[in-house]
């Protein structure tokens, strides 16, 4: 018996559930349409009125990509980095942008001369970063190629900090950095980049700030 | 690289193949005496083409101030936005070009700053989604470098701006818990390598131009230790951000 009546409570909660999910709806309103009190229309207009819907304009502010190039870490050589940027075109001036990288130190050259000395592990010698950059464009223009060819390009500059993880530590790090970016259409971009990563570090035995330059060469697409 | 590079064009073309698919471009009627054309998105680029009165022009997509269009022939060009703003729909409505978002009344914000907590380095990223015009959420993610520890702190909080419609200089408040985890560098370990937190903040922020703003602010932790007492670090940043 109790579990009847249970069931049959349970069975009205969930008819008044349904009724909550329905009580947004309306239902059928009948149109009338109104006629002049005067003589009867000969023609009823028979006219649907269309749900006229005015297409969005697309933003394409953000611009996604990958860059690869060499980077010199100062005192363990130059070797091969790769990353992933995104930036977000503020005006035509201004942009933000986050970079993601990573590369693996070579050996400095007291290890060349001496092979037994290790002055990094293997997972200290991996150095990655990401840097949160301001950016202004500089000098816009465009570059010619040819008599009939002309690509939009910006130089500019941009200035940023983040966090630099060498020797399994990581480090505050500022970055500066010039760039040239051609856009091959107006939706792919291609760029040119000189970058300096300053940190300090006690690594090779007193405290002291590193440069560490990347050169790299990048594709980026605009969303 | 290839790969990458593969894998771009594949993205773009997804998205191109959608916006074929499904996306109606907007028509707008050239009503001022005529709309120049610019061959960049930028005010020194020059014009390449000038579309008449009453002539048809195609709205393919925007970048910050500019807008790409297609005149009736096929020829391709930016406009800027006020210009575009003068255009009309065929109907005869003015086009739906749209405003900057209302620097009192905007609702998202993203940004990202740099500071300092409790003597380290700190760099900060926030979201922001403002409930009303003077009461926001704001969810903040950073990294304190030190020469000791590098910590992670995320906080969620509210903060209330007293007088939103102050644009250039408006100060806030907030109050909010966080949850900081404790990465050390140099031994010995710390004694707990994550707490939890609650803050009181005061700050400052500001319109620069367009969507583009600043903000400063001043927060005093107070960290939930198993110890006998609690710490209480401070932190103050600055910051650039967005806003939608």
């Amino acid at each position: 018996m109790e579990i009847r009546l249970s069931s049959v409570l349970l069975a009205a909660a969930l008819l008044s559930g349904c009724g909550w999910f329905h009580r947004g709806d309306k239902g059928p309103t009948q149109i009338v349409a109104e006629e002049s009190a005067g003589e009867p229309s000969i023609i009823e207009p028979q006219v649907n009125r269309r749900a006229v819907k005015t297409p969005k304009i697309k933003a394409k502010d953000f611009e996604l990509g990958g860059y690869f190039g060499a980077l010199s870490i100062q005192d363990f050589g130059t070797n091969p980095i790769y990353g992933v940027r995104a930036a977000y075109h503020v005006s035509e001036d201004i942009f933000l942008e986050g970079f993601l990288a990573r590369s693996k130190a070579g050996t400095t050259s007291l290890e060349d001369v001496f092979p037994d000395i290790t002055v990094l592990n293997d997972s200290g010698r991996r150095f990655t970063y990401y840097d949160l950059d301001v950016g202004y464009n500089v000098l816009p223009g465009e570059i010619f190629f040819g008599r009939g060819r002309a690509f939009n390009s910006a130089l500019y500059v941009t200035v940023g900090m983040g966090d630099v993880k060498f020797a399994d530590k990581d480090q505050f790090a500022l970055n500066f950095g010039i760039g040239e970016r051609l856009l091959i259409t107006d939706w792919l971009a291609m760029h040119l980049d000189v970058r300096d990563h300053v940190f300090e570090t006690d690594l090779t035995g007193r405290t002291k700030n590193v440069h560490n330059l990347e050169a790299t060469l990048g594709l980026t697409v605009f969303y | 690289m290839r790969r990458l590079l593969a894998l771009l064009l594949l993205l773009q073309t997804f998205d191109a193949g959608l916006v074929h698919a499904k996306r109606q471009l907007l028509e707008v009627v050239v009503s001022a005496p005529f709309l120049e054309m610019h061959s960049g998105p930028g005010r020194g680029f020059p014009v390449v083409y000038v579309v008449g009165r009453d002539e048809i022009v195609t709205v393919l997509y925007s970048r910050t101030e500019w807008y790409k269009v297609r005149a009736a022939h096929g020829q391709e060009g930016w406009a800027r936005r006020a210009d575009l703003a003068l255009t009309r729909l065929a109907s005869g409505e003015p086009a739906p070009i749209p405003p900057y978002p209302q620097f009192a009344t905007h609702r998202w914000e993203i940004g990202a700053g740099y500071g300092v907590f409790n003597h380290q380095n700190l760099v900060t990223s926030w979201a922001d989604f403002g409930l009303t015009d003077s009461l926001d959420v704001e969810f903040v993610l950073q990294q304190a470098l030190g020469t000791i520890d590098n910590r992670y702190v995320a906080s969620l909080g509210l903060r209330h701006t007293f007088i939103p419609e102050w644009k250039w200089f408006s100060p806030t408040a907030g109050i909010g818990g966080a949850y900081q985890y404790i990465d050390d560098k140099v031994p010995p370990k710390p004694l707990q390598s994550s707490n939890q937190m609650v803050y009181v903040s005061l700050g400052l922020r500001g319109f620069i131009s367009r969507r583009f703003m600043w903000r400063a602010d001043w927060r005093k932790y107070v960290v939930f230790t198993n110890q006998n007492q609690n710490q209480e670090p401070q932190e103050w940043k600055f910051g650039l951000a967005v806003f939608f």
